[in-house]
Parts: C-alpha cells; structure tokens; sequence
C-alpha cells in the first residue's frame, strides 16, 4: 500500500492512442459479428438451429459491406494523399497510433472479402442441411477469419499483419477439419496447420530481420529507411533486409499457394469441406495477396528491383506448373485447386507490374484489384458447383461425377459453365478482363516475355476447364467413356483411379453421378452459384465497375500504403 | 555478458547436484531387488488390473478452461501493476479482452464443458435416449398378440436355454 502511494506521486499517465472508430466500422462488425454470434448461440440454444447462424452471417458481411461506403467517401479524396496522421478528417490515413490503414485499397479488398463471406454462408447453410451436422461454428470461424484478413489488407504495421495473419489462419485450419466423421477432413485440417504454422514461422522471422535492418515495424519506417532516404547509406544493411523480404515473400506465398510453395493446396483443398474450400480460395487467398501488396508496394517499394524478379519467377511456375497439374487430375477439386494456383500466379504478375515505377504501376495495381474481385466471386461460384455436385458424404469430385449434368440439371450445368469459361478468360466475362488487364499491364510495363508466359499459360488451363465443361455436356455412351478414361489414365502417367470416397454407389449408367441433391440442390447454395455467376457476367459486361473506383483504389495503394 | 554469469553458475550447480546424487545413490544405496520390489504398484498396492487406456474427453475441456484463465492472469497482473499509468485507454482494452475471454468460457458452459458425467449433453438434447425408453417399451413382440405361452413351450424353452449355456 505504501508502494503504491509513494508511486503514485510520479505517476504519469500514458496517453492512449486516438481512435477514429468511425473508420473502423467496417473491421468492427466482422469481428463482433462473430463474436456476437458465438455469444448468442450459447446463451439461447433455440438459436442453435441452422437457419440462424447463416442468416446472421449473411447479415453481418451485408452491413460489413454497406458501411464501406461512408469509410469509401470519406477516404476517396486522392488529392489528400500524404497528409499527417490523424490530422483531418477524409482522405487516406492511418488509425490507432499508425497501426491500421484505412484508403481506397483497403476498402475495395474489405468489400471482397465481404462478398467471399456473404456467398459461402449461402453454401455452408445447404452443406450443413445435406450432412446433417449443425453448430455455429462455422459461421463464427468464417467470420473470425475475414475480420482477420480485414486486419492483414489493412495493416500499417508488420506486428498488425502478422496478427491478422494468424487470425486469418487459425479460423480457417480449425475450418478445414470441421467436418468431424470424415477423415479427410482431419487430415486437410492437419495438414494445413502444419505448413501454415511452417510459413507463420517463415513470415515473423522476417519481419525480425526487417526490423533489425530499419528499425521499425511500420511499413512507412521501413518505406523511410529505404536507400531512397536522404542520409542513410543503403548498402549498410542491404542483406539483412534482402533476407527479411525473402522470407516474408515465403510466409505470402504459402499463403497464397505459389509454386514451389504449393504443395499443401491440392492436398487441402481435395479433403477441406467443399463451402470451406471455397472460403479458403477466395477469402483466405485475396487477404494473403492485399497483404503482400500493401508490403511489397509500399514499405519495400525502394528495394522494388529486388524482389520483382523473385515475384516473375514465382508467378511464371505458377501459372505454368499449376495449369499443367491440373491436366494430370481427375478429381475436381484438385483440378480447381491447380486452377487456383494458376490464378495465384496471374495475381502475382499484377503484382509485378505494379512495381514498375512508370505506366505499368498504375495498371498493374489495378489489375490486381480487379482481379481480386473477380476471381474471389467465380472461384466461390465454382467450389459452390462442387458442393452441389458433391452429393451427401461430399465424396462425389470426380470428373465422371459431373458427366450428364447438363441432362440432370441444366441450370447447375449452366452455371457452372458460365464460371468456368469465366476462369478459363473467355470473352464476355470477367475472368477475360481479369487476365487482359494482367496481360496489358505487363505490356505497358515492357515485361513482354511475362505477358506472352501469361498467354501461355492461359491457353493451357483452359484445356482443363473445358474437360470439365466437356464432361457435363457430352451424353456419352460406354465406349467414349472408356477411351477417355484411357487417354486420361495415359496423361496421367498411369495415376491410379481416385480411391471410392463416402457413400459411393456407382453404377454402370452414364447418369449414375445423377443424385437427388443435383437434382434439388439447397435453395441457398443454388441462389449463391447464381449470384456469382451474375457478378461474373455483369463484371464481364461492365469491366470498368461503373467509375473510376478501381483506378482511385489503386492510386490509394501505390501512393499512401 | 557479465550479467549473465550467475545463470551460468546456476546452470553448473544444478547439472552438478543431479549428477551427483545418481552417482551417490548408485554408490550407498544398498541393492537388494526381488520380484516383489521391481512390480509395478498402485499407491503401494500390487495392481489388480491393467491401467486404463483411454480417459474422459471432459479432462482435456477442463484443461482449456485452465489455458483459458491462465492466459488471462497473464495479461491482467501487468495490467494491475501498471494501473495508473495505463489510464481509462488501459482499462477499456482490458475489459474488452475480459469480455472475450469471458466469452469462450461461456461458449464451453454451452457446450457442455462443465457437465461432468456420462452423456447430459446429449440426454438433454435428445428425447429419444432416455431412462424410460427400454425394450420393453419401445420393441412390440410380434407374433404372440392374443396367444399364450404354454407350459409345453416354457419347458422346451428351457431346456434350450440350458442347453445353450451348458454347450
């Protein structure tokens, strides 16, 4: 007692950081929309059901969403960039003494990954129906992981990226292995764990080396102690920080599935629960690569020589290594997951526009966004196809599950032809603007041997987007069937027939992939692959978003970070 | 480096004294094993029965409720100690990471965390398992509606029965 009132007569207050929570809303209600659920559901278990906890979800990414849109007025005004932190009310500027960014990129990723959630709360809520298996959650997981990619894309400060990375991870490991009587699901969960807590590893080993070349974790400090700084002899500690973006570039690009850091995706993504699968490929991804941005563009924006040729390398293997891979495949969700490192990799080439100091840099970012968005919503649209298709026991992935689907359901056939075509970048839709925009930004940039990789690689995924559409439209009989499974064994390299997963009850008919719930899919999980393949085609129609909000979002990133 | 010497020594006494009362107790103790001495025993009792293999799952729920607390002491004491210069910001935070520590706890009330006993979860859930449902009452005997057992019957249905046991 006596110590503490002789303590206090030197007692002085430590002023807590300003917080401008109106800015924070839109990270707010994620965060607090799960926890909120959680609390909820425990106190009154009526709430328990099924029907609740997706209609809270989907509330909850709806609100996230519309409070974007005062936070986008107030940050919109380019011609503030710059200005001191804290100071002012509108134009972008960092929060919570300079730990979390609010300007237009940030905005734009939060909006995507708001959509992410929104449309795999519509799949989860059919998914949980078909397996019988309730709780809340997954919803809460979902939600705890968005808010933490929220807090990854706007993160001023590599302490608050790698806090939001783990946030981000930890939800979506527990996510994976949700599904508790299917093995493969264990083994995905387990999986997943492993590597990601392998990059987490990766990823704060280099911020250490990052802080102990500048001297800060802030992404302006390291910006400021670059070699573009009056006064600081660059060379000085140039290996110390080459190392710590080597080994931040290996935490990202485990993140985001890159070649030679792949090999956990197809894995994972065959075992995960399919609705999670397609938050891990949509959400997960986007935050991993809005943090790599927001780092790479803005804090090592001086050491932009290099690491640019250490994002070609690794955007090249993934295109190319991912489209190939995925022609060696006969489950669909590995074909996807192969897809989607073939995405990561066009991704990656935006990136590496984006660092051009001229032209390209504008373009390139906004190619990233678009991007972004238009791959979060057709690669959620497609996984959601496959949970459909994926029948009770979510077994049902393999190639001659999808054949006759045109027959069996039209509409899903459709659909999911729609969403493929868009992946594969066929005019009119947005996967070809996505991979134009890429393809153009490098063009402009002078990286023309990228750009004609890119092409390349394009025509190969193709290939495997039109086996698939190939399969559910062509009403075969038994002998095309079987050369096609031939030839297919043939390009595998002998690979042995995907072992019989669930309740498989396959019969000798070509329509014996047909099962009730193809043919009645969940009301929710039809309306979501709907939504996405809307978007896509409206994106594909209105590529430029109606404005210039990309090209304000992009100029937010290459300019204030 | 001179700060850190007195963990040197430390380190050195320790390895020290563990090493050297191995030896000691190899040396003066005086060996004398029987069959009985090298048994394994429970509480000094000769075991009855091979050691339970698997466990409650309830135990690893209790040792998260522990992990739940324990991280909260680890960041409320610090808290506690810096209380003044910390100011109304510092209070705010921590009752905002009380509140969700709080949370958790809650969470694992709910689901039955803190049940202890056979299955109360699931009984409370569940109308169909429950102590009133037994075979009695739930499986109808077919085939015996309106008829009686004769007394030829029973005893040919023992003889059976005793038959069976004695094979």
């Amino acid at each position: 007692m006596i110590a503490l009132v002789a303590q206090d007569t030197q007692t002085v207050a430590l002023p807590g950081p300003p917080v401008v929570w109106s800015l924070l809303w839109p990270f707010l209600i994620l965060a607090v929309g799960g926890v909120l659920l959680v609390t909820v559901t425990s106190v009154v278990p009526v709430l328990r059901g099924r029907s609740f906890p997706a209609a809270f979800t989907c509330l909850t990414a709806l609100a996230s969403g519309l409070s974007l849109i005062p936070v986008w007025q107030r940050v919109d005004r380019l011609d503030l960039v710059g200005g001191t932190i804290g100071s002012g009310t509108e134009g972008p500027r960092s929060l919570v003494s300079g730990a979390y960014a609010v300007d237009g990129f940030t905005v734009f990723v939060t909006g995507v990954i708001c959509v992410s959630v929104f449309l795999t709360a519509l799949l989860l809520d059919g998914y949980l129906r078909r397996e019988g298996l309730d709780g809340p959650e997954w919803y809460v997981l979902m939600l705890m992981s968005a808010s933490g990619g929220v807090l990854l894309a706007s993160a001023n400060d590599l302490i608050v990226s790698f806090l939001g990375l783990e946030i981000l991870s930890i939800a979506a490991y527990v996510m994976a292995a949700l599904h508790l009587r299917r093995a493969e699901s264990q083994e995905a969960g387990f999986k997943y764990f492993v590597l990601g807590a392998l990059a987490s590893a990766f990823f704060l080993y280099g911020i250490a080396l990052v802080y102990g070349a500048t001297g800060s974790t802030t992404l302006q400090g390291i910006f400021a102690a670059g070699p573009n700084a009056a006064g600081l002899d660059p060379r000085t500690d140039s290996s110390l920080i080459l190392a710590g973006m080597a080994l931040l570039l290996v935490g990202f690009a485990f993140k985001v599935s890159a070649v030679p850091f792949h090999f956990w995706a197809p894995d994972v993504y065959q075992g995960a629960p399919s609705p999670v699968v397609a938050f891990m490929a949509s959400g997960v991804k986007v935050a991993g690569f809005a943090g790599l941005a927001r780092i790479f563009l803005y804090a090592f924006q001086p050491y932009w020589a290099d690491w640019r040729p250490a994002i070609a390398a690794l955007a090249v293997l993934s295109t190319i290594v991912g489209g190939l891979l995925a022609l060696a495949q006969r489950n669909v969700k590995r074909m996807l997951a192969y897809s989607s490192i073939n995405h990561a990799g066009f991704m990656l080439l935006a990136i590496h526009a984006a660092a051009s100091p001229d032209d390209g840099g504008q373009r390139g970012a906004e190619a990233l966004l678009f991007y972004l968005l238009a791959y979060t919503v057709m690669v959620t649209g497609t996984f959601g196809v496959a949970t459909i298709v994926g029948g009770r026991g979510d077994g049902r992935h393999d190639l001659d599950d999808y054949r006759g689907l045109s027959r069996s359901n039209p509409l899903l056939a459709g659909v999911m032809a729609i969403l493929l075509f868009s992946q594969a970048g066929v005019p009119f839709t947005s996967g070809f603007f996505a991979k134009f925009r890429v393809i153009g930004a490098l063009a402009s940039d002078g990286s023309y041997a990228l750009g004609g990789a890119a092409m390349l690689a394009a025509v190969i995924s193709a290939v495997l987007y039109l086996r698939i559409v190939v399969s559910m439209f062509l009403i075969d009989n038994g002998e095309a069937h079987e050369a096609d499974h031939e030839a297919v064994d043939a390009v595998a390299g002998g690979r042995a027939a995907p072992e019989a997963e669930g309740d498989t009850l396959v019969e000798a008919s070509p329509e014996a992939s047909v099962l009730t719930s193809v043919r009645a899919p969940a009301p929710t999980a039809l309306l979501a692959v709907c939504l996405a393949a809307a978007v896509t085609l409206v994106l594909g129609l209105l590529p430029d978003l109606g404005g210039g909000i990309l090209s304000d979002a992009a100029s937010a990133l290459l300019l204030a970070g | 480096m001179a700060q850190y010497l007195p963990v040197l020594a430390l380190l050195v006494l320790a390895g020290l004294f563990a090493g050297l009362s191995f030896v000691a107790s190899k040396i003066f103790a005086p060996r004398n094993p029987t069959a009985e001495k090298l048994a394994p025993y429970e509480c000094g009792i000769t075991p009855g029965r091979d050691l339970p293999e698997r466990f409650p799952v309830r135990f690893y729920l209790v040792a998260m409720l522990f992990v739940i607390f324990d991280i909260e002491i680890v960041f409320l004491y610090p808290w506690a100690v810096n209380y003044q210069e910390l100011g109304l910001f510092g209070l705010v935070s921590v009752l905002i990471f009380s509140a969700l520590v709080f949370e958790s706890f809650v969470y694992l009330i709910s689901k039955g965390a803190l049940d202890w006993g056979p299955l109360q979860v699931s009984r409370r859930q569940d109308p169909m398992r429950s102590a009133d449902r037994t075979t009695a009452s739930t499986v109808r005997r077919v085939g015996q509606d309106g008829r009686t057992v004769t007394v030829l019957d029973a005893g040919v249905a023992a003889e059976e029965a005793g038959s069976g046991v004695a094979a």
